[in-house]
């Protein structure tokens, strides 16, 4: 008789066989896998909480700006900076302390319609992170120009931090109401950078004889978003002073 | 013994050609069926746009604005020397990049925009000034204006930095023109 079965090890019952079997083993070996970290170690093992999820809407970033307003408005007017500011500039730095506070009833008014719930406290993460360091510096320095250069990156952060906000608000009204209160912030950025180098010499970017940058009134021809340098403090052993690095909020500070 | 096989080989050769299209189709779609989970999560979700066509009109009213901005800085840097030229035609830069990054942005929906300027800014600096910051602050304020009406992101984030400086531009020249610190900030 004639045998017409192929020559091949691997039949096709075999194959499916062996497919079968695998996917059983696997999903036994799947089912009795542990979720409890597979490291072994001594002591008490940290256990893992999984974030949740939080999703940036209007209202959250409107409390944002309320704790930036709120720091910026608690960083201008701390004792540090008032005690050295300067009889010109101390009314200025002042009133631009009250602008932040006044700035707080507009976005209260905001989250009101959104049915949300206004923040009065300090953005603390970013307080923490960089706020209160450049505080210390101011006061450690004391040097008057520095107050100054402290308003000056304040105003700048918080304009960057409302345009910023742009691209993760959802509604366009709301968007043009940030754009109109960061405005504010950089129209005093401006006043402030000619009270350092004033008149339009300070306009346009420029160093000076040593070949050190100058404070320039219009550094950009658009709002840039990169973190806000702040050179503050007493000079150190190599004749540098520290640099702040002022980021806008994150999603790991935004006040959710 | 002798072992036969009954089904005939054509047949065999086509439902095993069958069975390997079928696991590569499944697996192809298995594969991609987190994009099209992703696509469809963020259609659901109703974020705004990046682009909206029915953006294009406000867009072109933004840029018809620089673009006579451009033209009124060019009139008003005439008579000014050194660092007074150097601060306005900066300025003047400025909004030749807002209306070149407007344009571009328009693409082949922008229309060709006017030239006019919209004042003839003359006299000392401080009267200069004084003009072109009232410009200034109308401009930012029609830019403001209409990114309450723009949906795409992208165009938004555009406008948003030019209002920034735009800002900026309105209180440096307020100062200028012999406004107080306060009343240059718009106090």
């Amino acid at each position: 008789m004639k045998k017409t079965s192929t020559s091949s090890p691997i039949s096709r019952r075999t194959m499916l066989r062996s497919s079968g079997a695998l996917a059983a083993t696997s999903a036994v070996l799947a089912a009795c896998s542990s979720t409890k970290p597979s490291v072994a170690r001594i002591g008490e093992s940290p256990t893992t909480v999984k974030l949740e999820d939080l999703a940036v809407t209007d209202v959250v970033l409107l409390r944002t700006a309320m704790s930036m307003e709120t720091m910026a408005a608690s960083m201008l007017s701390d004792s540090g900076v008032t005690a050295l500011a300067n009889k010109d500039t101390s009314s200025v730095i002042a009133a631009f302390a009250a602008d932040h506070t006044s700035h707080l009833e507009d976005l209260q008014v905001l989250i009101s319609a959104r049915n949300g719930e206004a923040y009065t406290d300090t953005n603390a993460k970013l307080m923490q992170a960089y706020g209160q360091t450049a505080l210390d510096l101011v006061a450690s320095g004391k040097l008057p120009e520095d107050t100054l250069a402290l308003t000056l990156a304040v105003e700048t952060l918080i304009a960057a931090t409302y345009q910023y906000f742009v691209s993760l608000a959802v509604q366009p009204a709301l968007r043009a109401d940030l754009v109109r209160l960061g405005a504010r912030s950089s129209r005093r950025a401006a006043v402030t950078a000619q009270l350092i180098n004033g008149g339009t010499g300070g306009f346009a970017p420029a160093n000076d004889k040593d070949g050190v940058a100058l404070v320039a009134t219009l550094p950009g021809a658009f709002g840039s978003l990169s973190a806000v340098q702040v050179q503050l403090g007493p000079v150190n052993d190599t004749g540098s002073r520290t640099t702040v690095l002022m980021d806008t909020p994150s999603l790991n500070s935004l006040i959710y | 013994m002798d072992t036969h096989q009954v089904e005939s080989p054509d047949m065999s050769m086509t439902t095993r050609r069958r069975l390997i299209a079928s696991l590569l189709t499944g697996g192809a779609i298995v594969a991609a069926a987190p994009l099209f989970a992703g696509r469809a999560s963020a259609a659901e979700a109703g974020g705004p746009p990046q682009r909206d066509a029915a953006d294009n009109d406000a867009l072109n009213a933004s840029l018809e604005r620089e673009s006579r901005m451009v033209a009124t800085y060019r009139k008003a840097i005439g008579g000014l020397t050194e660092n007074d030229l150097i601060a306005m035609t900066l300025i003047l830069d400025h909004h030749v990049a807002y209306a070149q990054a407007l344009t571009g942005y328009l693409a082949v929906d922008v229309k060709t925009p006017s030239s006019a300027p919209l004042a003839s800014p003359g006299g000392s600096l401080a009267s200069i000034a004084r003009q072109l910051a009232a410009l200034e602050d109308q401009t930012a304020t029609i830019h403001t204006d209409n990114l309450a009406t723009i949906k795409g992101i992208d165009a938004a984030m555009l406008l948003a930095s030019i209002v920034t400086v735009e800002a900026r531009h309105s209180a440096a020249l307020e100062l200028v023109a012999g406004a107080s610190p306060i009343a240059a900030v718009g106090n």
